[in-house]
């Protein structure tokens, strides 16, 4: 016990007494950890929040085209509708047996960049987005009326624009903010929702009759919806996708929501291994750094040791004190890396709920990060092994110089 | 019974062109508990070399060095490791304190790797060689003489039975060297602990009176250079 506690005072004098290289060695230790878990876990945390935040939704009915942009267009408010549905498409399909709930939705506006969206107050009324959460509208707020120039405000769009009930505000026409095409309508704000860290946030919510009768519109299109959020019943699903995707040529039905978030995940495969690879390349250079380090403070330590040995030292006091230092090396690496790990994701998680709205779990201590932290020590021994063994095996009469 | 004896000790260096070179050829040598021994000798005669033989750092080619009864040569490394952390103490010219470890933390290292740790004795040794307010400070932050008497704590802080002073003064101006003289002997008195002391200043050599010169213990002629028998 003397020894292991004389080894480890050793080391831990020697990182401090080469401070600048320690912190040299620990920041880039930490950064490739921080940087190799932060990739992996935002990955899968971006997954995870992406298939959390359908918003309950089980299939979206939208025009003929890509069932992605379906989705994305109509669960995560990003890229642009493939087209529009008639109403009477709306009507058939929500008196369809194997449907449980059907919200029809129209697009085509915007209030300073955050996307207005029409559609129809049960969805507020009925609609769980998360299994046994119904949205809340905060008091004294109410829901919008259907036929009224109303507005419901998502949390997040409330929050950045500052809106309060009773504000009024002009839209503007286009998914894109532009100053030049500002409609006439104006709205009042009658609601704010609590936040569901879902895309719901960053929306504001009209009437379905308010953007099919927007001034400015084409009158022709006032019966059109950009599409319908579904919720099926059983297995009918396969049944509806046979008949709008298989059979049918005016529709398409983005169904199952999960499956089809997932195939857009798989068109990232190659950023996943990129990432990999650039792990095992922090890895190699963490590795190398601590073994810089060690061989440095070795070569400036080399007659500590000699003098070590000839006070009594044996030679595993001294090499030990070489894997010590290693050893808190790779600690505080790890360390760093969790800092790193955790300050990475809460920026992204930040950035992505700014963005989109999903909301992202903040980052634990899980076993993905555990097992980091173990192989940033793994990394550090095997790195210290080396000029370790070299110590160990060392003539001590040559690092005193005996020819006196 | 000699506190310390030497008999027939021989070592040689191998050197780059496949000769070998003798170094220390001593057919004997032996000293009295609590004696003090000075050994006068050129630098570069092999008279370290010969300390770190009987410190047990280095292994003669052949002899043997017995030490309070104990044979190095029947020792194995760790057993050499305890005898030099317990028994012997070693001074260096260039003082070799530990840079980032104060004063005190020097003489605590040094009781640590005995298996001991006693506060108070190191704070009452530091007090005896005039120190006592300098505990906290590191080497860098005394003078050369003060780190002097901090080695010489170091050395003696195990009470050992052996002290070995490699040229203890050659980096001291006359005045250190006397008060660094004066306290590593009496210390060593004091504690009852044999001391060699090998240097190459008349000076110094002058004080004991016990004095061997180098040359003449030590039988090797210079520049004898030998072949390695291919066996």
């Amino acid at each position: 016990m003397a020894a292991i506690s004389v080894s480890l005072r050793l080391a831990r004098r020697a990182l401090r007494q080469n401070l600048l290289s320690t912190l040299v060695a620990v920041f880039t230790v930490s950064l490739s950890g921080g940087l190799f878990l932060g990739a992996w876990k935002t990955k899968q945390s971006v997954k995870l929040a992406f298939a959390h935040s359908a918003g309950g939704f089980d299939a979206v009915l939208g025009a003929r085209g890509s069932q992605l942009q379906i989705v994305l267009n109509a669960l995560f408010h990003l890229e642009n509708s493939p087209g529009n549905l008639d109403w009477e498409q709306y009507e058939t399909i929500r008196s369809h047996p194997g449907v449980s709930e059907a919200y029809p939705f129209a697009l085509g506006d915007n209030y300073l960049g955050y996307r207005l969206v029409g559609t129809i107050p049960e969805l507020f009324l009925n609609h769980q987005w998360k299994s046994g959460k119904n949205y809340q509208v905060r008091s004294p707020g109410r829901i919008f009326s259907d036929s009224a120039k109303e507005a419901l405000v998502g949390a997040e769009v409330a929050r950045a624009l500052e809106l309060q009930l009773g504000d009024r505000f002009h839209p503007y026409h286009g998914l894109e903010y532009n100053p030049d095409r500002k409609h006439n309508d104006i709205y009042l704000v009658v609601g704010i929702l609590e936040p569901t860290g879902t895309p719901t946030d960053q929306v504001i919510w009209i009437p379905l009759r308010g953007v099919q009768t927007m001034e400015g519109h084409d009158p022709e299109e006032a019966n059109s919806i950009s599409g319908v959020l579904l919720n099926l019943k059983g297995s009918s699903g396969l049944a509806l996708d046979v008949k709008y995707n298989k059979q049918g040529d005016r529709a398409t039905l983005a169904w199952p929501v999960p499956a089809i978030l997932s195939s857009f995940f798989n068109r990232f495969a190659w950023l996943e291994r990129s990432v990999a690879a650039l792990a095992l390349l922090m890895a190699l250079v963490g590795g190398l750094i601590i073994l810089a380090t060690l061989r440095t403070t070795m070569h400036e330590r080399r007659r500590e040791f000699a003098v070590l040995r000839c006070m009594g030292a044996s030679r595993t006091v001294v090499t030990g004190s070489i894997l010590w230092q290693s050893i808190l090396l790779s600690a505080f690496g790890a360390l760093g890396s969790w800092i790193i790990y955790f300050l990475l994701s809460m920026a992204v998680s930040s950035l992505i709920h700014l963005q989109i709205g999903v909301g992202m779990n903040l980052p634990i201590l899980d076993g993905m990060a555990l097992l980091t932290g173990v192989g940033i020590l793994l990394l550090g021994l095997v790195s210290a092994w080396f000029p370790a063994r070299k110590l160990y095996c060392s003539s001590l009469q040559e690092s005193l110089n005996p020819h006196g | 019974m000699y506190f310390l004896s030497v008999e027939n000790l021989h070592l040689s260096f191998r050197l780059p062109n496949g000769k070998s070179q003798p170094v220390v050829e001593v057919p004997a040598f032996s000293m009295e508990h609590n004696q003090q021994i000075a050994i006068k000798g050129p630098s570069g005669s092999g008279k370290t070399t010969f300390l770190h033989m009987l410190a047990g750092v280095l292994t003669p080619d052949s002899g043997q060095i017995l030490i309070d009864g104990q044979s190095l040569g029947a020792m194995n490394e760790s057993d050499r490791d305890q005898l030099r952390s317990g028994m012997i103490g070693y001074i260096f010219q260039s003082f070799n304190l530990l840079n980032g470890f104060s004063c005190m933390e020097n003489l605590l290292l040094a009781m640590n790797l005995n298996g001991s740790s006693n506060f108070d004795r190191a704070r009452c040794l530091l007090d005896k060689v005039g120190l006592g307010d300098r505990k906290d400070h590191l080497p860098g932050q005394l003078s050369i003489g003060q780190q002097q008497r901090v080695a010489i704590a170091r050395a003696l802080i195990n009470r050992p039975k052996l002290v070995l002073a490699d040229e203890p003064t050659g980096n001291l101006d006359p005045t250190n060297t006397d008060c660094s003289l004066e306290l590593l002997r009496s210390l060593c008195k004091e504690w009852e602990s044999a001391l060699i002391l090998v240097s190459h200043d008349p000076r110094v050599i002058g004080k004991f009176e016990h004095q061997i010169d180098w040359e003449e213990l030590n039988q090797v002629k210079e520049s004898e250079e030998v072949e390695i028998e291919k066996q």
